[in-house]
């Protein structure tokens, strides 16, 4: 296996530098590029440009001024002023499409978040702010198709679970220098709560970087400051930079296994934690590109799950697995089968029914013909054993002592709801939708699996779909956990695993890196990279495995290698 | 309440088969290869040959699934496939029956104007319940009339009686399905194939509208569905693979098939239930007093028509009354009003489909006892594919919606034809 990451080609990098220092004389306009002299970027715009949730006619730009030495971020201190953004069609902004003036301040942390409208559906744009007549770094973005275009082709980053502390952020490196993404997908887990040493690399918890602040976010200071912390990572703000994100959150942007109303990283002493969690998201929604409560104005509302569509061929549906879900069950070690019977009760719920019902409904719409759910935390039966639900289901009615879909391995994701999974599940193959997948982060580990509606029966049951789930970009899995070599020890858990749940058909439990999803009329494919050192700041990747999925087949199998790449040379 | 029924369908109970002759008079061309094929043509047709090169077969693969193509099973099927124009999105559309699914591919035009809803309804002037199988229940222009009239010709090879009953003598050239299997009510692979060879053969028509039926009657009967082994099944699809090759190799062998359009399609594709997962409506109906007497249940395999049949003034109560006790049966999965799904009238008051893995059985539990069921909208997803060697096939997989309104005016748009009068309802994927 060698490194097959498509690169930027040499000619797109060069002709972004020379356009723009033929403009300015000292301008280097590419993506993510200084695009003033370098004390200004420092000075005004320390943490990126970022576009984010891509409709065909608009999209979000992000950026945050710091008009002094005092206006820190999560400091509440500095003036209140005007930025000047600006969308253009050529990187030398000759082409300028769209402007306008926002308003900033320490209410909101000095972040600058706005709705560029008025743009063409699948087209490239470049934007930048400008601050006393200092220009931010160009950032690119794309808009999504038209709602009634079909396109050939989409290519998504897919990302979850990177933590400052465990490593440097090379997987976002890597992908910067792609030249073939429509967007990023990260499924939560962008940033974490801990303090210093408290959850870094490795079974000796190992310091890569320090975070700050050094203590667990608690406050409003504390939330802008991490935030702020991993907006100034390099490789993160060259990501940015360079394509949209749609985002979700999981658990570790407000804290460990977060519920309704707690988590299992909030103690009493910490205050009330609905407050914790509405500063945590008021924190999230200054500085992601992102439009919670459905707009890009910050503190309108807090709503997160939303659907983004690309023409005919993808529709993207990103949960919120966290601010609606039932208390988890009493937890047992992972990876212990929990055999509490609550996994089962038809009164808890992951999605919470507003969010069950709107999912339903896109997916009832059947609009495109990949249905993709941008799934914080896994959805695949995990269980020791599955057993055909003619079984289990009237021995648990008549004793209600075991969950109904077997023994989980881990009741934080929808094995400790499974109410909901029949749920949706059901509907799925009731209104014969097919072509759906589900892109899930949060496990540190990559899989690739079918969905049976029964796992017990399979492969004598129907499938409704699949699951592709992303490895962390540094966050530690199971290689660490039990402080064994990468591919040693794990193997035979692995093994375990997928011999008592057939329908997990790949499965990597020790690798860090990024997954790429090739969406085409025919497949979907995704493409598993691994980074060769967390610790080492040039870490090199490899592709390591890639699963496609068949339209209108419900199943995974395996690919032969990388998708290749379609895209024009411009892009 | 009556369950008097005339004749057969998808499962349903058999009765003698009789096709009107209609006012053109037939000339029969004997047999015609080694099966005894007998092909009937309409001597009154304006074209009894062809005009021009262009030739296009609309093939459907009776409730197949999509996913079947690539089963392993069915090499020629997914090279002409994968040689052509793909729709992985494609749809059936309610009811995923039979009947109203090949009346839509030949009308463009959805049920409320084309008067097919369904394969069996209750009519409400004969007071019996009866398959749509009639010529004159088919009342919109037909795309094989519109093509007759433009001069050129056309043929049917439809393999299941009532499919031939309803397409009547419309055709230019006609194959009556023989021999036909007992209950069924279909002529097997082996014949449907034989006949549309000989078709070719002996007419050579502009336009062929085939129909394979094996897939779709091993399906209902097969008892392994339910544990997804589908063994009976299988078979069915290896057969038919073998006549889609056959097929093909005639038309290259014979220079055709640079001129050909070839639609590929099914009506719906095919559940299973087991035994214990069937819903039977007319007990609970019949329940409640105020309903007893006064309802028709039309049955559908997975959908149910409900027809009130009391005074009208009572209807709005006794809707109400159906549609509460229908949504609490186990098994249902939804209670839908026919002008919503664009059913028109005769596909009676609501309509009721069940979740995946159940079938309705009316009016007794055991009426309908075949484990392989449609008509609900788990069998939405069919195959749709443009292949064949004229120019205007291009090699590509699209993501838009196709349904089964759609062959209409994808097949007239490639021989020329305008729209029928007010418009057709599906959109042509050339």
């Amino acid at each position: 296996m060698t490194d097959q990451t498509p690169l930027a080609t040499r000619r797109t990098v060069l002709q972004g530098t020379l356009a723009g220092a033929a403009a300015t004389g000292t301008l280097a306009v590419g993506p993510g590029m200084v695009a003033g002299p370098a004390e200004a970027r420092s000075r005004f715009f320390r943490h990126g440009v970022a576009s984010g949730d891509p409709r065909p006619r608009r999209v979000v730009l992000w950026t945050r001024v710091t008009p002094n030495a005092a206006a820190t971020p999560g400091s509440g201190k500095g003036p209140r002023v005007k930025v000047v953004w600006q969308v253009a069609r050529d990187a030398r902004f000759r082409k300028v499409v769209a402007r306008g003036t926002v308003r900033t301040g320490p209410k909101r942390d000095h972040t600058v978040k706005l709705d560029a409208r008025g743009l063409r559906p699948g087209t490239d744009y470049y934007y930048r702010f400008l601050f006393r007549g200092q220009s931010s770094p160009v950032g690119r973005t794309r808009t999504a198709p038209a709602p009634g275009s079909s396109p050939d082709n989409l290519r998504f980053a897919v990302v979850s679970c990177s933590n400052l502390e465990a490593g440097f952020f090379s997987s976002y490196r890597h992908l910067a220098r792609r030249n073939d993404l429509d967007a990023v997908i990260h499924l939560g887990d962008y940033l974490y709560e801990y303090g210093n040493g408290y959850y870094a690399m490795g079974f000796n918890n190992e310091v890569v970087r320090p975070h700050d602040p050094p203590t667990e976010m608690l406050s409003l200071s504390d939330y802008r400051r991490r935030h702020a912390q991993y907006k100034t990572d390099p490789d993160l703000q060259a990501l940015h930079a360079r394509v949209p994100f749609i985002v979700t959150w999981d658990d570790h942007e407000i804290t460990n296994d977060a519920w309704a109303e707690g988590a299992e990283n909030h103690q009493p002493d910490e205050g009330s934690f609905l407050a914790r969690r509405r500063r945590a998201y008021r924190a999230y929604d200054e500085w992601m590109p992102v439009r919670m409560g459905r707009t890009a104005k910050v503190g309108d509302g807090t709503r997160l799950f939303r659907s983004l569509r690309f023409g005919t061929l993808a529709e993207i549906s990103m949960l919120d697995l966290r601010t609606y879900r039932s208390q988890q069950s009493d937890m047992v070690p992972m990876p212990v089968p929990n055999p509490d019977a609550s996994h089962s009760d038809p009164d808890r719920t992951i999605t919470g029914d507003a969010q069950m019902r709107w999912l339903k409904n896109i997916l009832g719409l059947d609009r495109t013909q990949w249905k993709l759910i941008g799934n914080p935390v896994m959805i695949t039966p995990v269980v020791f054993p599955p057993l055909p639900t003619e079984i289990t289901d009237p021995l648990v009615d008549m004793t209600g002592l075991l969950p109904k879909d077997g023994a989980p391995y881990n009741a934080d994701q929808w094995d400790g709801y499974t109410a909901d999974r029949r749920e949706l599940f059901s509907f799925l193959a009731d209104r014969g939708i097919r072509d759906t997948v589900f892109l899930t982060g949060d496990i540190h580990s990559a899989w690739a699996c079918d969905l049976p509606v029964d796992a017990g029966a399979y492969p004598l049951t129907r499938t409704v779909g699949t699951e592709m789930v992303c490895t962390s970009v540094t966050s530690n899995n199971l290689k660490d956990y039990s402080d064994s070599p990468p591919r040693t020890s794990s193997l035979a858990i692995e093994a375990g695993i997928m011999t008592m749940n057939r329908h997990v058909k790949y499965l990597d439990f020790d690798s860090h890196g990024y997954s790429v999803l090739d969406v085409t009329p025919e497949r979907t494919q995704m493409d598993y990279y691994v980074i060769s050192a967390r610790d080492d700041r040039a870490a090199t990747v490899r592709w390591s495995a890639g699963y496609a999925t068949k339209a209108g087949t419900q199943r995974v199998r395996p690919a032969s290698g990388p998708a290749t790449t379609r895209r024009k040379a411009s892009r | 309440m009556s369950h008097e029924h005339c004749s057969r369908g998808s499962g349903d109970a058999a009765a003698p088969f009789a096709r009107p002759l209609g006012r053109r008079q037939l000339l029969q061309l004997g047999a015609a290869g080694t099966a005894g094929i007998v092909l009937s043509t309409a001597i009154d047709t304006p074209a009894l040959a062809a005009k021009g090169k262009k030739r296009a077969y609309v093939l459907v693969l009776d409730g197949m699934i999509p996913s079947e193509i690539d089963s392993g099973l069915m090499p020629n099927l997914k090279a002409l496939r994968d040689g052509g124009t793909h729709f992985p999105r494609a749809r059936a559309l309610p009811i995923l029956e039979t009947l109203p699914n090949h009346v839509m591919m030949m009308t463009g035009v959805r049920p409320n104007r084309n008067g097919v809803p369904a394969n069996v309804i209750y009519d409400r002037k004969e007071k019996v319940h009866r398959d749509l199988d009639r010529p004159e229940d088919l009342r919109y222009p037909t795309l094989i009339e519109r093509m007759n009239r433009r001069g050129f010709s056309t043929g049917t090879v439809l393999s299941k009686e009532y499919l031939y009953g309803i397409f009547g003598d419309r055709a230019t050239h006609r194959w009556e399905p023989a021999p036909i299997i007992p209950v069924s009510g279909h002529a097997p692979d082996v014949f449907t194939g034989d006949a549309l060879r000989s078709m070719i053969t002996e007419h050579d028509p502009n336009l062929v509208f085939v129909s394979f039926g094996d897939c779709d009657r091993m399906g209902h009967v097969d008892l392994t569905g339910p544990v997804s082994l589908k063994v009976l099944r299988q078979t069915a699809l290896v057969q038919l693979d073998q006549q889609v090759g056959m097929f093909i190799d005639q038309l290259k062998s014979t220079g055709r098939w640079e001129n050909s359009l070839v639609l590929g399609i099914a009506d719906h594709s095919m559940d299973w239930s087991r035994p214990d997962r069937v819903i039977s409506l007319t007990p609970p109906l019949s329940a409640d007093p105020f309903l007893a007497g006064k309802f028709e249940v039309s049955q559908n395999g997975g959908a149910d028509l409900l027809y009130w049949t009391g005074p009208r003034g009572q209807r709005d109560e006794a809707l109400k009354r159906m549609r509460r006790i229908a949504r609490n049966v186990p098994g249902v999965l939804a209670v839908r009003r026919p002008g919503v799904l664009r059913l028109g009238a005769r596909a009676g008051d609501l309509v009721v489909f069940c979740k995946a893995g159940w079938r309705f059985s009316d009016p007794e539990v055991h009426s309908n006892p075949i484990p392989g069921n449609h008509g609900h909208p788990a069998t939405r997803p069919i195959p749709f594919f443009i292949s064949g060697g004229h120019p205007v096939v291009r090699r590509r997989t699209r993501s838009v919606r196709a349904t089964t309104v759609d062959v209409a005016p994808t097949v007239g748009a490639f021989f020329g034809l305008g729209t029928p009068r007010g418009g057709y309802d599906g959109t042509s994927r050339l």
